[in-house]
């Protein structure tokens, strides 16, 4: 007797498959707001390349225009948003082990913040107060 | 009652050509994966009181060409399994009456939840990477070659490093992490992929940095 062969129906995923669970959404925000920290990325390297050439109020009028400050308050949030998702991914990636606790995701995630703030501290320090 | 029992009730009762896997109801063997409400999961570990007073769906495994109903064909994953040599290589065997390869409680600790893998292939089903491309090792393969890399008596690393590193290796993943909530055995293939990146890329540097072998 011959096996009698049926055709098999490999379903594709649509467009709108992270749609399907909380999960999948925030896996999607998190990779779109990459788009916003490499957006600020440009306008900043622009602005910065304004104030190498000399054109200081050029720099400043950008800086204080309207359209920069709401953008920049987005890409803001968005880049918070980026890096808390990734120092959370970090802590659970690359746990520390000391003695015998391991550390936790949200402590990753704490210590980083932390390393942010002291290291975005002292570069202004460095740059604007000193 | 869980949702194999009510399979279970419909083939005896309502329909007997539905056709699905099962075998040990007790979530060990991996055969009952369905798609049940929407997410990856097995028949056997899902009760049904947590769906009361609701209709719901149970589809075959989404990602996997479907058979017949509930029955779909594995034999994409098979084959990864297989390639990535699910077994301990040594540079030289060593006769059995030289004794066993020793290994301590904290060597074990390192691999052991890899180890717990049932091949449901709830994981692949949760992963839209494999989804979008079948090529893509994938998680559970890619968690049972981080456990044999991890092995402390395992010595293939530089067998296995080119099939998890190739095109459709680890390097596919984009961290997506479904993988490691749908496992019902606690298995973390995330974390191992991310594990096997990290090894993959220090290798290199080493690699590199020195060509003559730095180990």
């Amino acid at each position: 007797m011959t096996e009698k062969t049926f055709p098999e129906l490999r379903r594709k995923l649509t467009s709108g498959w992270w749609t399907s669970n909380r999960h999948y959404v925030q896996y999607m925000v998190r990779e779109w707001t990459s788009l916003f920290v490499a957006l600020f990325s440009l306008v900043y390297i622009y602005g910065l390349s304004l104030l190498a050439t000399g054109s200081r109020s050029a720099f400043l009028n950008l800086l204080k225009s309207p359209a920069m400050i709401a953008f920049s308050f987005i890409a803001l949030i968005f880049t918070l948003y980026h890096a808390v998702t990734w120092f959370y991914l970090l802590g659970q990636v690359v746990p520390v082990k000391i003695g015998k606790t391991t550390s936790k995701p949200w402590q990753a995630l704490v210590a980083n913040l932390v390393l942010l703030i002291i290291v975005s501290y002292l570069v202004i320090w460095l740059l604007v107060l000193r | 009652m869980v949702v194999l029992d009510a399979l279970n009730y419909i083939k005896a009762n309502l329909d007997g050509s539905l056709t699905y896997r099962w075998s040990c109801r007790m979530g060990v063997c991996g055969s009952c994966g369905a798609n049940v409400d929407g997410t990856p999961k097995l028949t056997c570990a899902s009760f049904l009181h947590e769906f009361k007073g609701r209709t719901i769906n149970v589809e075959p495994l989404p990602n996997f060409p479907v058979i017949k109903d509930l029955v779909v064909n594995m034999e994409d994953f098979m084959r990864k399994l297989v390639k990535i040599k699910p077994w301990i290589i040594r540079e030289k065997e060593t006769p059995p009456e030289q004794g066993e390869y020793q290994q301590s409680a904290e060597e074990l600790e390192r691999y052991q939840q890899f180890s717990s893998c049932i091949n449901c292939m709830l994981c692949y089903s949760a992963c839209p990477i494999y989804g979008l491309n079948e090529k893509f090792l994938g998680p559970a393969a890619t968690a049972l070659a981080y456990r044999y890399i991890e092995d402390s008596r395992d010595q293939g690393k530089n067998v296995r490093f080119p099939i998890v590193h190739e095109m459709e290796g680890v390097w596919e993943c984009t961290l997506v992490g479904e993988c490691s909530v749908v496992c019902p055995k606690g298995v973390d293939p995330m974390l191992a992929i991310q594990k096997t990146k990290i090894l993959g890329a220090t290798n290199a540097l080493r690699s590199i940095l020195m060509p003559r072998g730095g180990r």
